[in-house]
């Protein structure tokens, strides 16, 4: 299957009467938009935008969501909570690429993430340089948080289709046209490498959906990237700020990337397997044989394995690399490492015992210094180190939205010094 | 001409053996011991101003009022040991070492590297020493040369004799980690079979105590990683990465009633914990023990920390703490229930 995709640069962002899209500026209603984002569960919500350079912070950040369209009423976008719960993943997709709609606010379980639009962390986070429609949040009274939280990931999809409809007409800024992998077939000379993703399902608000269902009760399976392109995964997890993938980053998933850019040059995309990521251990190690499985039957000759969480969770990725090797398929583990703020812990929770090639997208405990910003938009406070938003404090590096991206965002990494 | 502290143990110190092995600390004018070959290889550029020494049996904690005494003197540098594979003489150094480093004094220590106290030394340098005190000569010649270096400004490396963890250190790289998972890949099916960013990592192993001979005569204690706290969490227990541990009261107290007590633990759904603290603290079926007399006696009080992504050094710290604490009240043996 192959996917097209529209790209459309957004450079300016406002306010308007009415939503639409031209020549780069990206104009919301926010009556529309609180309209599409209505819920019994919200007795009311608030909408901001805050952009890259702006003396400020976003704190209490849950999902973030890439505006992105195949037609009118989202023409089957976000399977399974805007479109239909049917397979995806051709044709053409409209994105507004430098936009998001972010969800902020306190839901249970969430781990506080915070995004600075300046200053030495905002490169830190791939929110740091879009535009960001912030909804912030009042649950209605006796609402239950699961209605909240499932209101909040609606809303936020639907509005996100329906920003990028506003751009169906316009021409677009790039046209991508993205190679698919082949699964099973060697198409030539060239290594076939995969990827093998790990969707964190640990019950309510540490969940991740695959068509609109919980993935936790789920085996690996082959995906078309298209298919993560079109909003096939959409993320329900709240934990570990700089080790969660939201929804956006599947939707720019890196390896996926990177896998496509040099498809045909240097490698052969061998495809995509998403996994279930659970806390029993009897079902991580079922889950891991099973990838390896997946991995054998499409032809891989190595695999990059991405994970989703803390600690816990590089016990799938140590399981994923050691099924792998016994298959003869050489994994690339991708780990956030936990060194302590000094960098001389132990820095890997669980390693594989027979695979050793590891990739490391920083330490988790690295200490930033945040300069105070003049906004802070999410919460009044940050309740990590019991300040207020805007402050100047001293956090962790664990605390920044994706800053230790297992899907391979980051340009950071640990070295032994 | 910069200012040197060295710390040794009562032994080298020439106060004693084991007798003084609970002695100190003591803070001396001048090198002594194998200081005062020491001073005359780093002299004449540097002087030891200072030595501080401490019986082997209580060094180790007393770090801070080692490392106390230690900037009394306001010293550039800090040196310890060598201890060479001494355990308690080579925690001490160890510790003395990173106390010191994270207070941003410059600090050096020197042993073999099977001294298990190498580990403790944080992202202080440590330099090998012989295996036993007949290599003191050369074992100072190193430490003398790693001083130098230290106090030019330099940074110790493998090939000054430097042991112990290497610090991870944040680097910003031009690729992103996807694009360098994807190159590892290629080196790997290229036959580069060694190729990685992250070096295998190095698991503590330890040895559980033997069993309690005879529980009914014991005092037990409940410990817990399961964030399990007082409710509201007044004293603001983090739900990741703990930097402490909290103690409550059990005096009094047969069961810990839902909404007394609330687990802020960040890598599980709480809500079963919260329905029925037990689960987490079996404190319930503690009291029914000591009722039958199964244990002698139940400790006062809880220990309490969450485990969830927390440092290994703080959880290290947490686990000496407790030991010690629990030690001190009488406790001979305890449930840790984790989750």
């Amino acid at each position: 299957m192959a996917l097209t995709r529209l790209v459309h640069q957004v450079r300016e962002v406002g306010f308007g009467q009415r939503t639409s899209f031209a020549d780069g500026v990206l104009t919301v209603s926010a009556d529309e938009a609180r309209g599409v984002l209505a819920d019994e569960a919200l007795a009311s919500v608030q909408l901001s935008w805050v952009s890259p350079g702006q003396s400020a912070r976003i704190v209490k950040v849950l999902d973030a969501v890439e505006p992105r369209s195949k037609g009118p009423g989202g023409g089957g976008i976000f399977p399974g909570f805007v479109g239909p719960a049917r397979p995806q993943g051709g044709g053409e997709t409209h994105v507004l690429r430098g936009a998001t709609v972010v969800t902020a606010g306190f839901l249970p379980r969430a781990q506080e993430a915070l995004v600075d639009l300046s200053g030495p962390a905002a490169a830190l986070s791939p929110l740091g340089a879009t535009h960001n429609l912030v909804v912030e949040f009042t649950p209605a009274e006796g609402a239950p948080w699961e209605r909240v939280d499932a209101a909040l990931r609606r809303g936020a999809l639907r509005l996100a289709a329906a920003l990028a409809e506003a751009s169906l007409d316009a021409a677009p800024d790039a046209v991508e046209e993205l190679p698919s992998p082949s699964a099973g077939a060697r198409g030539g000379d060239l290594p076939r490498i995969g990827v093998v993703t790990n969707l964190q399902t640990q019950g309510s608000f540490k969940d991740v959906f695959v068509y609109g269902r919980s993935f936790g009760a789920g085996l690996p399976t082959l995906l078309d990237p298209g298919e993560l392109d079109d909003g096939a995964v959409v993320s329900g997890q709240f934990g570990h700020p700089a080790l969660k993938n939201p929804t956006f980053m599947h939707q720019n998933h890196p390896v996926v990337d990177e896998l496509r850019r040099r498809h045909g040059n240097d490698v052969e995309f061998a495809g995509l397997v998403i996994c279930p990521e659970p806390v029993e251990q009897g079902a991580k190690e079922l889950i891991s044989l099973f990838a390896a499985k997946v991995c054998a039957a499409a032809g891989f000759d190595a695999a990059i394995v991405t994970k989703e969480g803390g600690g816990n969770a590089d016990a799938d990725v140590a399981l994923k690399m050691d099924a792998l090797v016994d298959l003869g398929i050489q994994p690339v583990g991708l780990y956030a490492e936990m060194a302590g703020a000094d960098g001389t812990g132990p820095s890997v929770v669980v390693a594989p015992e027979r695979a050793t090639a590891m990739v490391s997208t920083g330490n988790y405990d690295h200490v930033l210094h945040l300069p105070e910003m003049e906004k802070a938009y999410g919460g009044e406070q940050f309740a990590l180190v019991k300040a207020p938003a805007a402050a100047s404090f001293e956090v962790p590096t664990a605390v920044v939205y994706c800053a230790l991206s297992p899907l391979g965002w980051g340009r950071i990494a640990a070295r032994s010094g | 001409m910069a200012r040197i502290v060295h710390y040794i143990n009562q032994f080298f110190a020439g106060v004693g053996g084991e007798d003084q092995a609970g002695a100190g600390p003591v803070l001396l004018e001048g090198p002594a011991g194998p200081g005062r070959r020491l001073a005359e290889l780093v002299a004449p550029e540097h002087e030891i101003v200072a030595t501080v020494w401490c019986g082997d049996d209580v060094a180790a904690d007393k770090v801070d009022e080692i490392v106390g005494l230690v900037r009394s003197v306001d010293p550039d540098l800090v040196v310890a040991g060598p201890a060479f594979t001494s355990g308690r003489y080579g925690l001490a150094c160890a510790r003395v070492v990173a106390a010191a480093h994270s207070v941003g004094v410059a600090s050096v220590a020197s042993m073999h590297e099977d001294n298990p106290g190498l580990d403790e030394a944080g992202a202080a340098a440590v330099v090998a020493s012989g295996e036993v005190a007949r290599r003191m000569a050369p074992s100072l010649e190193r430490l003398a040369a790693g001083i130098q270096r230290l106090l030019a400004g330099e940074t110790l490396t493998a090939e000054d004799g430097r042991i112990g963890a290497a610090a991870r250190l944040t680097v910003v790289t031009d690729d992103n980690a996807a694009t360098r998972a994807v190159d590892l890949a290629l080196a790997r099916l290229g036959g580069d079979s060694a190729a990685t960013e992250i070096p295998l990592p190095r698991f503590d192993r330890v040895t559980p105590a033997a069993p309690v001979a005879d529980a009914s005569t014991v005092m037990l204690a409940l410990v817990s990683e399961g964030g399990l706290v007082v409710a509201d969490n007044p004293d603001g227990l983090e739900s990741a990465r703990a930097t402490k541990w909290l103690r409550y009261p059990l005096e009094d107290r047969d069961a810990l009633a839902a909404g007394d007590y609330m687990s802020v633990h960040g890598g599980f759904s709480t809500a079963w914990a919260n329905e029925d603290p037990h689960r987490i603290l079996p404190l319930d079926a503690a009291r029914e023990l000591e009722a039958e007399g199964a244990i002698g006696e139940l400790l006062g009080e809880y220990f309490v920390t969450t485990g969830n992504g927390t440092s290994v050094a703080n959880a290290r710290r947490f686990g000496v703490e407790w030991a010690a604490d629990l030690r001190r009240s009488g406790a001979r043996a305890a449930i840790l229930t984790a989750t």
